[in-house]
């Protein structure tokens, strides 16, 4: 790479604060116009919180992980089967083989989300530990088995969760704050993540994975605590994801989620905060406008009919039009930046 | 026999995506999730064009696949060489999704299927034991295919030149192998593997959908790396075991067996420990970024 060394290096508040002002603007204001509306920012929430912890770990270190799906799905099942009512969780049919200490397993909403947090950063501290030794497709492939193994288990197993079955009655956000509030929290941590020193030395193994070892780097060890703290945001991501959905199934953590999420990462630039709230930002925003334009409905005065099923069509294939048009993403891996007019330089990256 | 016969079809079969997917991943380091809708186009127009003789039926089939194939080299892939294989990862994620709800649009949603060579569904008795023909068919043709293969490649000009490439692709073309022509190559080729694995899935299961080459090509991807995704041999290997794995623990694992994939990605997780870079590869070699 001949281009300037991408990352952040110390603080500047306009590249947390920019970020932040965009998501609370943005949520508020779109959450504002109509209750369907409202729930599709919830959800982008939650992806936006997968997006980030996956910018952590994959924008830091280079290493493409399919992995997180499986911390997402962790820490949505223990958030949503510690808050499900016990009425439920001991009649339904989906249920009747479940563990018995599960039917009276009750936490706290807030206290589940942690909960989700500490499962995620469990598991990707254990396997980390051991994955963080593979580099490049083989990382990638050990941590899709990851992955699959825990939607197989999932997937088949009834004895701790509903199996191929939804967990019904999890109780909802009451709003768009509390998300919103999660995802600012989110934003904060991995801007702090990533101006510290442990971030540094990861980028430097992106950049060089010779070099940055005979200055010093332990590879393994900045990957593994960047990959446990990507794991307890994804965690975090599951769990608001369960408490939004208002029902847990394994199959919302899957292929589609793993994959549109890092989609989202590299649309917007995967080496920067910004360009994983760009490219969530972005990514939601073309589908929803489809999804208006599909029901008929004109989105700010135009309206076009769109065929049944053309919208996933239109997204991938934006997706791969982007990545041709600019494939370091929409932010070239920058960080926010305030525009200032008088600047005659462009920043095409 | 019979079990170990339809693990040694099975392996096979995966050892042919396995090598269509190692072919391109070799010349231009591309991870072709798109490889799964070559597998279900061809699988779509053997159903489609069940009526015409089954050889015509295969030609349209492969020449489709190989054609499409070159497109996706053509318009996309070309465009993106040297941003590095996430890019062209998530590139060719992007491209699958697209050429599925295509599928969806051309071919509808819902599961089209003809009776493709019922010939082959019939078992036969060959030396006191009791074997499907479809099964003796399919361990036939990939082993054909595969020593087809393995005489291209290690015999002919282009499979010096593929081999070259896989090695070293910068240094292949400054000897003067001439890039272009060699992925395209390596793509048409690949869209060819790929109908003779749609073919094979489409005899055993003649319910062709959108996502119908999908779980193959994940699987074979994952054979390819524990193989080794620096040689040929390796992803074949490795798609042959991982297929050869996946049907031996569905017929011993009883009513377990919905955990195969458990079992079947921890092994994986396994091997990939002791050893990174595949089962064939020569050492702990570090692939530089």
């Amino acid at each position: 790479m001949n281009q300037k060394l991408l990352g952040l290096t110390r603080f500047k508040s306009e590249e947390l604060l920019g970020p932040l002002a965009t998501v609370i603007l943005l949520s508020i204001g779109v959450g504002a116009i109509s209750a369907s509306l409202q729930l599709a920012v919830q959800f982008a929430l939650c992806n936006m919180v997968m997006v980030l912890a996956l910018q952590i770990f994959v924008g830091n270190s280079g290493v493409l992980s399919f992995g997180h799906g499986a911390f997402a799905m962790a820490g949505a099942w223990i958030s949503g089967m510690s808050t499900a009512s016990e009425r439920v969780k001991g009649n339904a049919l989906a249920l009747q083989d479940l563990w018995e200490p599960l039917v009276g397993f009750k936490l706290n909403l807030y206290v589940s989300i942690i909960a989700g947090a500490l499962v995620g950063a469990l598991i990707a501290a254990i396997t980390g530990a051991f994955l963080m030794r593979l580099n490049g497709l083989a990382a990638g492939i050990a941590t899709f088995a990851l992955l699959g193994f825990s939607y197989n288990f999932f997937f088949n197993n009834i004895t701790f969760g509903p199996g191929s079955q939804a967990l019904p009655a999890v109780p909802k956000f009451s709003g768009i704050y509390e998300p919103l509030a999660l995802a600012l929290l989110v934003i904060v941590i991995v801007y702090f993540f990533n101006i510290s020193p442990t971030a540094r030395s990861l980028r430097s193994s992106r950049e060089d994975l010779l070099a940055a070892p005979a200055l010093g780097v332990s590879i393994q060890r900045v990957r593994w605590i960047a990959f446990t703290i990507s794991g307890a945001l994804a965690g975090i991501s599951g769990a608001m994801y369960v408490h939004v959905a208002g029902t847990w199934q394994v199959q919302d953590y899957y292929l589609v989620f793993t994959f549109i999420t890092l989609a989202m990462l590299v649309i917007g630039g995967s080496a920067s905060l910004w360009g994983a709230v760009v490219g969530t930002l972005v990514v939601t925003a073309v589908g929803q406008i489809l999804l208006l334009w599909e029901q008929g409905k004109s989105v700010l005065g135009i309206q076009f009919d769109l065929p049944n099923g053309a919208r996933s069509l239109i997204i991938a294939g934006s997706l791969v039009g982007i990545l041709l048009w600019r494939f370091a993403g929409l932010t070239g891996g920058r960080e926010f930046k305030i525009p200032k007019l008088t600047s005659s330089k462009s920043s095409r990256g | 026999m019979q079990p170990f016969l339809d693990a040694i079809s099975l392996g096979g079969t995966y050892a042919l995506a396995a090598l269509g997917l190692g072919l391109v991943f070799g010349v231009m380091r591309l991870v072709n999730f798109a490889h799964a809708e070559l597998i279900t186009i061809s699988a779509y127009v053997i159903v489609v064009t069940n009526d015409l003789p089954l050889i015509v039926s295969f030609g349209i089939a492969a020449l489709t696949a190989a054609l499409l194939a070159i497109l996706t080299e053509l318009t996309i892939y070309r465009r993106l060489r040297g941003t590095g294989p996430a890019i062209m990862l998530i590139a060719s994620f992007g491209l699958s999704v697209g050429l599925q709800k295509s599928f969806e649009l051309i071919f509808g949603a819902l599961p089209r299927s003809a009776a493709v060579a019922p010939w082959m569904t019939g078992s036969s008795e060959i030396a006191g034991l009791n074997i499907t023909v479809s099964s003796i068919v399919t361990v036939g043709l990939t082993v054909a295919i595969l020593l087809a293969m393995g005489f291209l490649v290690e015999q002919t000009n282009l499979g010096l030149q593929l081999r070259a490439a896989a090695t070293d692709f910068k240094t292949s073309r400054l000897l003067g192998v001439r890039s272009n022509r060699l992925i395209g190559s390596a793509f048409a080729i690949s869209g060819i593997l790929a109908a003779f694995v749609g073919f094979i899935l489409v005899v055993e299961n003649p319910q062709v959908d959108p996502m119908f080459g999908l779980n193959i090509t994940i699987l074979a991807l994952v054979g390819i790396v524990i193989g080794g995704i620096s040689s040929l041999r390796g992803a074949a290997l490795g798609g042959f075991i991982v297929g050869f794995i996946l049907s031996i623990l569905n017929t011993f694992l009883g009513n377990a067996r919905v955990y195969a994939y458990s079992y079947l990605f921890l092994a994986v997780v396994i091997i990939l420990l002791v050893r990174p870079g595949g089962l064939l590869s020569k050492g702990n070699e570090m692939e530089r970024v």
